[in-house]
C-alpha cells in the first residue's frame, strides 16, 4: 500500500512579477506503508520543500499529493490539519519544544488537537520518554536538556499520536556524532518494532544505510535511486 | 488551550507585562471616569433631594457661598435678618417657608469621623424637612438639648452625649448616607443653638457666635400646582435683599463642574484606551512575528487555524484579565482611600459606590479591559493563524 504519493509536484517562490524560484520541477514519487526513505541532497535542494508539502504543511503550485489515499488538497484546512494529527508525525532540525511546557507537556501536545479522548496521555508521555531514555526528566522543562536530548523528546512527541507516518527534516544535523548515533537508532527501533514509514531528509550520506531506500534531489528533482540500503542500519 | 495561553505568557514576561500594564491602564481609568461622573451626579442628586425644598432662598450674591457650604462644607458667613422669612411666606404660590441658620465649622470634631463637621440650625415649628423624617423615625419632634447628625456623626465611645462648646447634646438619630457634606453636619433646633451660645460664654474656650434673629438660607415648599421656577422669580421681586433658586438649579456651578471635569476624563479615556491598543497591537504582532515558528510547530503537529486564532485570543484575555482585575483594584483603592483628596483636588463630592455596584463597575472596567486587548490581538491573532505553515516555520 501506498502511504505517500506525489505525483508531477512542482514548488516555486516568488510574486508573478518578479523572478521565481523552483524549489520542486515536476516530482513523481511513491513512497510504500513500512519503508525508511531517506532523502539526501546538498543544502537548497528541495529536501524541506518536498516534505513539507508530502505533509500538507506548503502548497504545491502544481500536482497532486496523496497521504493514504486522501488527496491533501481536495479537503479542508481543518481536515488536514486533522489529518496531520492523527497520521503525522513530525521531528523538525530547528528546536521545536514549546519552552513554557514540561516535557511531558511538550509530548502530549498534539494529542491538544484531537477531538478524541486520550486516556492517560500522562502515562503514555512517560512511556515514551521512557523510549528515549528521559524518562526520569518528565517535569522539567526544555531549558533544562541539551540539543541532543530536546531532539529526543521530540522524537518521544512525534510518537504520541501513533502515527503511520513519520517525517524527520534533518533531525540530526545539530548534533554530535554520539547523539546523531542515538536519534538515529531511535529511528530504526521505531520503524523496526512499529512499522511505521519513514521519510527522513538529511545531507549527511553516512545516514543512508539506516534507511530501506535512497533517493538523492538536486535542484528540485529526483534523481532516480541512489544506492539502496542493505538494511535499516542494523 | 489555557495551556498554551500561559505557556505564551509565561515565554516572554516582558512583553506580557506590557500587555498586563496596557489592561491595567485601560480598566483603571474606565473605573475611575466612571466612579466619579456617576459618583459626583448621585452626590448633586441626593443633596437636592436631601434639602428637601422646592426653591432655596440665600443672602443676595451668596448663592454659590451657600452651594460650596452645603456641599463641600467651606465656610461661610452670609446672614439676612429673620425678618424675610415672613416675606417670603407671603408672596404668592409659597406653601411654606422654614430658616435654616449656619452655626459654625469645626475641626477634628472627637465626634465626627471626617476632618470637618458643621452646625446647622432649624425651626421646628415649620420645618417640612428634618421634621417628618423625625415624626417617621422617633415618633416625636427634636427637643431641646437633642441634635439629629449626618452619617458620620457620632457618639464618642465611652460617652453617652456629644460635647460640644460646653454643651451635651443626645445625638437621637442619624440620617441616610450622601456622599455630601450633610454627612458630617449636626442638626438642632434654633432654642437648643440658643442654649449651646449660652453655655459656650462660661463652658467653652470660645463662645459660639450665633447671631439672634438671623438666618442663613430659608426653604421654601411651594403650592400644589404653582411653578417652581416661577415661585422663585417672584419671590426675588418681592424680596430685593434676596435669591431664590429652584432646587433643582441649586449646586448649577458644581453640576458644570463635573460634565467638565467628566470632558476631560474622557479624553484621557480615549487617548488611553488609543495608546493602549497601539502599544498592545504592536506587542502582539512582534508576538507573532517572534513566534512564527512556533506557530508553524503547531500547525504541523495538528492544530487548526482556529485553534491558533483562539490560543492567541485566549492569552491576550488572560492577560487582559489580569491586568484589568490589577486596575480595577488600583482605581478602588485610589477612589475610596484617597476620597477626601480626590474631592478637593475636583472640586466636588463623589457618592462612592455601594458594593453591588461597585461590583458592576469593576465588571465593567474589566470588560474594556478584555475588549481593547481583544480589538489588539485579533488581527494578529488572524493573520498568525491563516499563515502557511512551513512559512511559518521558515520565518
Amino acid at each position: 500500500m501506498t502511504a505517500v504519493s506525489l505525483r508531477g509536484v512542482g514548488k516555486a517562490y516568488g510574486d508573478k512579477d518578479a523572478a521565481t524560484f523552483a524549489a520542486l520541477r515536476d516530482v513523481d514519487l511513491d513512497v510504500e506503508t513500512g519503508e525508511f526513505l531517506i532523502l539526501t541532497g546538498r543544502s537548497g535542494c528541495g529536501k524541506t520543500t518536498l516534505l513539507n508539502i508530502a505533509s500538507g504543511l506548503a502548497t504545491p503550485t502544481s500536482g497532486s499529493v496523496k497521504v493514504e489515499g486522501v488527496d491533501l488538497w481536495s479537503i479542508s484546512d481543518a481536515e488536514r490539519s486533522n489529518l496531520r494529527n492523527r497520521t503525522m508525525g513530525f521531528v523538525f532540525q530547528f528546536p521545536s519544544l514549546l519552552p513554557g511546557l514540561t516535557l511531558a507537556q511538550n509530548v502530549t501536545l498534539p494529542l491538544e488537537f484531537s477531538a478524541e479522548e486520550h486516556a492517560d496521555a500522562a502515562g503514555r508521555a512517560r512511556e515514551l520518554l521512557e523510549t528515549v531514555g528521559l524518562g526520569h526528566r518528565a517535569d522539567a522543562l526544555p531549558r533544562e536538556l541539551s540539543a541532543g536530548q530536546q531532539q529526543r523528546v521530540v522524537v518521544a512527541r512525534s510518537l504520541i499520536n501513533r502515527p503511520t507516518l513519520l517525517l524527520a527534516d534533518e533531525p540530526s544535523s545539530d548534533l554530535d556524532q554520539d547523539t546523531e548515533a542515538e536519534i538515529m537508532e531511535i529511528f530504526s527501533r521505531i520503524h523496526r518494532e512499529q512499522g511505521i514509514t519513514i521519510i527522513m531528509a538529511t545531507h549527511a550520506r553516512n545516514l543512508i544505510s539506516f534507511g530501506t531506500r535512497h533517493l538523492e534531489m538536486a535542484d528540485g528533482t529526483l534523481r532516480p535511486d541512489g544506492v539502496a540500503a542493505a538494511g535499516n542500519g542494523d | 488551550m489555557i495551556r498554551l495561553a500561559r505557556s505564551g505568557i509565561s515565554s516572554n514576561p516582558l512583553r506580557s507585562w506590557l500587555v498586563g500594564g496596557c489592561a491595567l491602564l485601560v480598566a483603571a481609568m474606565v473605573l475611575t471616569t466612571v466612579v466619579i461622573s456617576r459618583g459626583g451626579q448621585e452626590s448633586l442628586r441626593l443633596a437636592r433631594e436631601r434639602l428637601g425644598a422646592d426653591v432655596v432662598v440665600v443672602p443676595r450674591g451668596s448663592v454659590s457661598g451657600v452651594e460650596g457650604a452645603l456641599l463641600l462644607g467651606n465656610a461661610t458667613n452670609t446672614y439676612m435678618p429673620r425678618g424675610v422669612v415672613d416675606k417670603v411666606r407671603s408672596v404668592p404660590g409659597v406653601a411654606q417657608a422654614s430658616p435654616q441658620l449656619y452655626l459654625t465649622s469645626m475641626a477634628n470634631s472627637s465626634c465626627c469621623s471626617v476632618s470637618l463637621m458643621f452646625m446647622f440650625a432649624f425651626d421646628p415649628v415649620t420645618d417640612f424637612t428634618i421634621e417628618p423624617w423625625l415624626q417617621e423615625k422617633l415618633g416625636q419632634d427634636l427637643q431641646e438639648g437633642q441634635a439629629v447628625g449626618g452619617s458620620d456623626v457620632f457618639v464618642p465611645e465611652g460617652e453617652d452625649k456629644i460635647k460640644l462648646y460646653g454643651y451635651d447634646f443626645d445625638l437621637v438619630a442619624n440620617l441616610e448616607r450622601t456622599g455630601t457634606n450633610l454627612d458630617q453636619t449636626l442638626f438642632m433646633t434654633y432654642p437648643t443653638a440658643y442654649a449651646m451660645q449660652q453655655v459656650s460664654q462660661t463652658e467653652a474656650k470660645m463662645a459660639l457666635p450665633v447671631l439672634s434673629d438671623t438666618v442663613s438660607s430659608v426653604l421654601v415648599k411651594v403650592a400644589d400646582g404653582a411653578d417652581r421656577s416661577e415661585v422663585a422669580m417672584a419671590i426675588g421681586e418681592a424680596v430685593p435683599e434676596v435669591d431664590a433658586v429652584p432646587s433643582v438649579q441649586m449646586f448649577s456651578s458644581y453640576g458644570d463642574q463635573i460634565s467638565g471635569v467628566l470632558r476631560t476624563l474622557i479624553v484621557i479615556v480615549v487617548l488611553t484606551v488609543i495608546l493602549s491598543l497601539t502599544l498592545m497591537a504592536v506587542i502582539f504582532w512582534m508576538s507573532v512575528n517572534e513566534r512564527s515558528r512556533q506557530i508553524g510547530v503547531l500547525r504541523a503537529l495538528g492544530a487548526t487555524q482556529r485553534f491558533v486564532l483562539l490560543a492567541y485570543m485566549t492569552e491576550a484575555a488572560l492577560l487582559a484579565l489580569a491586568g484589568g482585575l490589577a486596575g480595577v483594584v488600583l482605581a478602588a483603592v485610589v477612589v475610596y482611600f484617597f476620597h477626601d483628596l480626590l474631592v478637593s483636588a475636583l472640586g466636588f463630592t463623589i457618592l462612592l459606590p455601594s458594593a453591588p455596584s461597585l461590583i458592576g463597575l469593576v465588571v465593567v472596567g474589566m470588560l474594556g479591559a478584555l475588549a481593547v486587548a481583544a480589538a489588539a490581538a485579533f488581527v494578529p491573532a488572524l493573520r498568525a493563524s491563516r499563515q502557511e505553515p512551513a512559512v511559518a516555520m521558515r520565518e
